[in-house]
């Protein structure tokens, strides 16, 4: 799906925010829009939340930020959870002024990836046999299909037309993180091909092609390639023409 | 030098034996079971300064005054040590974010004293890794700096007291039999930016200590205090005041210089012979930004040799000279005779941050020898002035990223291979310098850096000192912030991002064992100490401090 193939972190520490004390009184977010803030948000998300939430706030060991406000969500509910932490979890809580704490919210809600419902070519019913078809057996929606490839239940939510079109058309573009390809040769020969799920220096584990969890020690194994290729085919004008792609975003647009 | 230290070992096995009323083993002591009680042996200076000559006790951060990391234990060898196991862990319950549990426990007489995030601390039996006691500080919610990276390197010792600096930036005395404080000096003002995480580094009547902070409005000093009363005994400031020497280096401005950064907070090395204090200084502030700083910036990124009496500087070097990256020459300086050139040499040595490996005479500062030990994009030598040939200040592609080639994690020297073992990390950043509010109690870092983590490695490597040349490394997955020990059997500890401790032959890298610990290890490297017959071997890692020792015949 369309994450960045590179995560980038960024560190840095901004300039001091201004605003009036009273702004704060009023309730909402006094920042909401303000690029100032934006940028200020970034720079403070960076050096503080990235670690956990990724560079680009959608998520590594922490969750996806970018999808908080898919549901209904108040804004003064995520300063709170910045404010106060969360409670059994690594998410610490934080002293720091207000001010920051709003940029940061500003920040997130700036790369909020909540795409609202479109009139769009395509028609969803059509597209939905396409996936039941084809895409649901590496694909899981609302519990159903397979787990090789992401969860696309709140997928229409989450991503715009242009960028489902892209992961559908070159999925190699950009793999995400626990998707990558890897192929490893064992001791009698054999070959495994599936998704990379962790590694270190001396074991791998991963998510075959069969959908079986597997870990090999890198000491047994005859070779281990990473490919550079998705695990996923590339669906070509020649292989799914824009109709067809039509239907296909406009099913995936309703799973919300 | 090594006779020196062979002296005064000598001197302190018959002090430990004469305090313990023992015989010459005076690790029988340990048999009559760990304890914290009334009648156990004040550590001396003289003990500290004999090293790891005796195998029961661990007294200082890196184990002796010679920063090596380097133990004399020969129980678990390249043979045996695939026998190593787990025999206990300790959860601390208390943890950081994004950085790690970075102590090195000291261990007297079968009890661990350990320093833990948040400015935690315990008495642990080293048997079974149960507290004693625990100190817990009550810091202010108003932390600055000591929010942001809330973590401590260790404990130092000396007579019955423990010595730690806190995130509020203050020096505390601890009595080792309860935890109880006895005294509790500040260091500087914690609102400004001020905090301290380095394990003291204890002299004859002097505790030594840096101050952490230089992302902050801040300006870095090496303190000495009294362990008895807690006075301040002297100073240095590692930026000048205004018209001191090296105050050339930086603009006429007393505001510049009073916020100019060089924090000091990697536990530095001594030469008791020469009565030198070896100790590494930070960034200068703002961190990325150096438009309002143009000059050299001493002593910021530099080593200091500072008279141990006084505090005033004998000489220094500055590795990385205006840095405009983050690269903070704060390292365990690592002293050493070599032979070199065809005479002995007093040598300190170190691995920068900004991916040189340097040896320095430690006498006089006489640069030897500087060379790359990571394939940086930074600089390609250094030259006969001693500064760095400069070929990609970010223009021509990527640099190492701010947390540099290597880090304040400890590296170790064998002596008797006569290797170097560095954690080095290969990363690739770019930095997008922008004007700083420069505020005080705020951060200041003056941009951003973007790093790209999937171009990023790790690896353990062997540097031959006389030639900075990489004898062998061994990759990890991801760039890595653990520490390395060695001991005299020539084996290699170290561990990685993934949560591996690992062991390796020193001479080849072979990798030997490897333990998964279930969280990173982040920042410490590993001591040994004897008990009761079994070498332990010990690495804090994620919130927990593990306990290793060989599995005993029949229970394999």
């Amino acid at each position: 799906m369309p994450m960045t193939r590179r995560r980038w972190t960024c560190v840095l520490v901004a300039a001091a925010l201004v605003a009036p004390a009273s702004a704060f009184a009023q309730g909402g977010n006094p920042y909401e829009g303000d690029p100032a803030a934006i940028r200020a948000g970034r720079a403070l998300f960076a050096n503080r939340c990235a670690e956990c939430h990724g560079a680009n706030a959608r998520g590594l060991n922490g969750p996806d930020l970018t999808v908080l406000w898919a549901r209904p969500v108040r804004d003064e509910r995520v300063f709170a959870t910045i404010r106060g932490g969360v409670s059994g979890s690594v998410m610490p809580a934080s002293s720091a002024p207000d001010q920051e704490l709003w940029a940061i919210v500003a920040y997130l809600k700036s790369v909020s990836t909540v795409s609202a419902a479109v009139d769009a070519p395509g028609d969803a019913a059509r597209g939905r046999e396409m996936f039941t078809a084809t895409c649901v057996r590496c694909h899981r929606v609302a519990g159903e299909g397979g787990t090789m490839g992401p969860d696309l239940s709140n997928i229409g939510r989450v991503r715009t037309r242009e960028q489902l079109t892209r992961s559908i058309r070159e999925p190699s573009a950009s793999v995400a993180a626990g998707f990558r390809a890897v192929t490893l040769t064992l001791p009698d020969g054999g070959q495994v091909r599936g998704a990379t799920k962790s590694e270190d220096a001396f074991s791998i584990q991963v998510v075959d092609t069969r959908g079986r969890l597997q870990g090999y020690s890198k000491a047994d194994l005859r070779e281990l390639v990473r490919e550079e290729r998705s695990l996923m085919p590339a669906f070509a004008e020649d292989r799914l023409n824009q109709a067809a792609l039509d239907d296909l975003l406009a099913y995936l647009g309703t799973l919300r | 030098m090594n006779d020196e230290f062979a002296r005064s070992r000598a001197v302190c096995v018959a002090l430990t034996a004469a305090t313990l009323g023992l015989g010459p083993a005076g690790a029988s002591a340990q048999t009559s079971g760990p304890g914290v009680g009334g009648d156990l042996a004040s550590v001396t200076y003289e003990q500290i300064r004999a090293g790891l000559s005796d195998p029961t006790r661990w007294l200082t951060y890196s184990g002796d005054y010679s920063g090596r990391r380097h133990s004399p234990l020969t129980q678990i060898t390249p043979d045996n040590v695939r026998r190593l196991v787990p025999i206990w862990t300790f959860q601390t319950g208390t943890e950081t974010r994004g950085r790690g549990f970075e102590t090195t426990p000291l261990v007297v007489d079968g009890v661990l004293y350990v320093t833990g995030s948040n400015n935690f601390a315990w008495a642990l039996d080293a048997r079974t890794g149960r507290p004693f006691w625990q100190y817990r500080r009550d810091l202010p919610e108003d932390l600055t700096y000591g929010s942001s990276a809330p973590v401590n390197r260790g404990f130092g010792i000396l007579g019955d007291r423990l010595f730690m600096v806190t995130l509020d930036a203050h020096l505390l005395a601890l009595d080792r039999r309860t935890g109880g404080v006895l005294w509790d000096v500040e260091l500087a003002d914690y609102k400004v930016g001020y905090a301290a995480t380095v394990a003291p580094l204890v002299l004859d009547g002097k505790v030594i200590v840096g101050n952490s902070g230089g992302e902050y409005t801040t300006r870095g000093f090496i303190d000495a205090y009294d362990p008895e009363t807690g006075a301040r005994l002297w100073r240095f400031h590692t930026i000048p005041g205004p018209g001191e020497p090296g105050s050339e280096t930086w603009p006429d401005d007393p505001e510049i210089l009073a916020s100019g950064g060089g924090a000091t907070w990697m536990t530095g090395t001594y030469d008791p012979d020469l009565d030198l204090i070896y100790w590494g200084t930070g960034n200068p502030n703002p961190d990325y930004y150096g438009d309002l700083r143009p000059g050299d910036n001493l002593y910021s990124n530099s080593l200091v040799a500072l008279d141990a009496e006084t505090g005033t500087l004998r000489w220094h070097y500055q590795f990385t000279p205006h840095d405009l990256h983050d690269w903070d020459s704060n390292h365990v300086p690592v002293l050493a005779d070599l032979e070199w050139r065809g005479r002995l040499r007093q040598v300190v040595m170190l691995a920068n941050r900004n991916g040189f490996f340097y040896v320095l005479d430690r006498v006089t500062g006489e640069l030897l020898l500087g060379k790359p030990f990571t394939d940086t994009t930074w600089a390609r030598e250094i030259g006969a002035d001693g500064r760095p040939i400069v070929v990609n200040d970010g223009g021509l592609g990527c640099l190492p990223d701010q947390w540099g080639g290597t880090n304040f994690y400890p590296p170790s020297f064998d002596p008797a291979l006569e290797l170097f073992y560095v954690t080095a990390r290969e990363t690739c950043a770019t930095y997008v310098p922008e004007a700083p509010a420069s505020t005080p109690g705020r951060p200041n870092m003056g941009g951003v850096v973007w790093t790209d983590q999937e171009a990023g490695y790790g690896a353990l490597r062997a540097l031959d000192p006389r030639t900075g040349q990489r004898v062998w490394e061994f990759r990890y997955p991801t760039p890595t912030f653990a520490g390395v020990m060695t001991t005299a059997t020539g084996l290699v500890f170290a561990g990685d991002h993934q949560g591996n401790f690992i062991a390796f032959e020193g001479a080849t890298g072979r990798n030997l064992w490897h333990y998964q610990t279930g969280s990173r290890i982040w920042g410490p490297g590993a001591m040994t100490h004897m008990l009761d017959g079994r070498q332990h071997v010990l690495i804090p890692s994620g919130a927990t401090l593990v306990a290793f020792a060989l599995l005993e015949d029949g229970q394999e």
